[in-house]
């Protein structure tokens, strides 16, 4: 009971301190000199101001009824169950523009060293690119032809011994500020007990049971 | 239109050899080896060139952005086909909604289910007409593709210039 007392006084403290996160971790606002009609309530949940004004502000507002955004804050949920544990996550991003990976990785690592999540490996697996060569002229011209080729550079970012409250709470940070443009896998390995049956080796029940059959 | 050296074949010869283009044989057919994707010829240098449009297609990713950013065309990913008829649709309609307003081509972002359009208008029009417009372009792309649709616009005096060609 203590155990799970304090992995939930856990999960809650991690809960409240994403939401510090997404405060103090904001996205730069950016300079956006003129009209800005549609208005999003920023990722996690934080709402951006642009410098328009209050009356442009809620003019634009009044445009879209459905506000695309608007999320309630995820409910805190006590149970009695055991969190489940993780001992790795790894996280696979793909994309075509290697700055914008770089960036992205800086990001994530940046916000695990805030709340405190043990970084494993961080490497870059190799770019792998798809070929085409098309003919170039609609008819005929067999000789001349056009190539392309479309470039996917990987990054894969490892996080050791997780919680499951932390891994979701992490994973959906991070989700929310994926770029455009960028594709993520999660795989995520799981620490399990030993079940019972195998727990104990057979050579040492077996006597036990001849001696009691006997 | 472009048929410059069709006369002479020595000059067709001497001319092939200069431009490699892969293949290092001679070329004797007609002006196939040339390349016309989305580039605009060097002229009479009066013509007023935007830096997307005089950069050409080979220098994306080193020199030029990408002007359509979702995530389809990565190893393992689908639906490339369905992502690309959309963007053209879009395009299209955006070019006619905003006719003359444009200044240059529209950028267009999918993070996760919301398509942004990112455009660059011309002060031509008054604002509340470009509100207007705005919002009828979201209203009516939203109903078409089910998704939410937000444009980022962003007001500039004229077309920038980069070039002349």
């Amino acid at each position: 009971m203590n155990h799970f007392r304090s992995m939930m006084a856990a999960s809650v403290g991690v809960v409240r301190c994403f939401r510090l996160l997404c405060r103090r971790l904001r996205l730069p606002e950016q300079e956006i000199r003129c009209v800005h009609s549609s208005r999003s309530t920023g990722k996690c949940g934080t709402l951006f101001v642009s410098g328009i004004g209050q009356s442009a502000w809620n003019a634009a507002a009044r445009l879209h009824t459905g506000s695309v955004f608007h999320s309630l804050p995820p409910a805190i949920t006590v149970t009695d169950e055991a969190d489940v544990l993780y001992g790795k996550v790894e996280v696979l991003v793909k994309g075509h523009d290697k700055a914008v990976l770089d960036s992205y990785e800086f990001f994530t690592t940046v916000a695990a060293q805030e709340l405190g999540i043990t970084i494993g490996q961080v490497y870059e697996p190799k770019k792998k690119i798809e070929r085409l060569t098309v003919l170039k002229s609609v008819h005929i011209h067999k000789k001349h032809r056009v190539q392309y080729e479309m470039r996917t550079h990987y990054r894969c970012i490892e996080f050791l011994r997780l919680t499951g409250s932390t891994a979701e709470v992490f994973l959906e940070y991070i989700q929310r500020n994926l770029p455009e443009g960028v594709a993520m896998e999660v795989t995520k390995t799981a620490i399990e007990k030993i079940p019972d049956h195998i727990l104990e080796p057979l050579w040492n029940s077996t006597p036990q049971k001849e001696q009691s059959s006997q | 239109t472009v048929v410059a050296e069709r006369n002479n074949s020595l000059s067709r010869i001497s001319s092939a050899i200069c431009v490699t283009h892969g293949l290092r044989a001679i070329h004797a057919t007609a002006t196939c080896y040339k390349h016309h994707a989305a580039r605009i010829r060097v002229g009479k240098r009066d013509k007023p060139v935007t830096y997307e449009q005089a950069l050409h297609p080979h220098h994306i990713a080193h020199r030029k952005g990408w002007l359509s950013q979702h995530t389809s065309n990565l190893e393992g990913e689908a639906g490339a086909a369905e992502r690309t008829v959309e963007d053209v649709f879009i395009r299209r309609f955006i070019f006619g909604t905003f006719h003359g307003l444009l200044a240059d081509e529209l950028v267009i972002k999918r993070r996760g289910n919301v398509l942004v359009v990112c455009a660059l208008l011309v002060q031509k029009v008054g604002p509340q007409k470009i509100y207007f417009l705005i919002g009828y372009t979201e209203a009516l792309l939203s109903y078409f593709y089910k998704c939410p649709v937000k444009m980022e616009v962003q007001m500039v005096k004229d077309r920038v210039v980069y070039k002349y060609l």
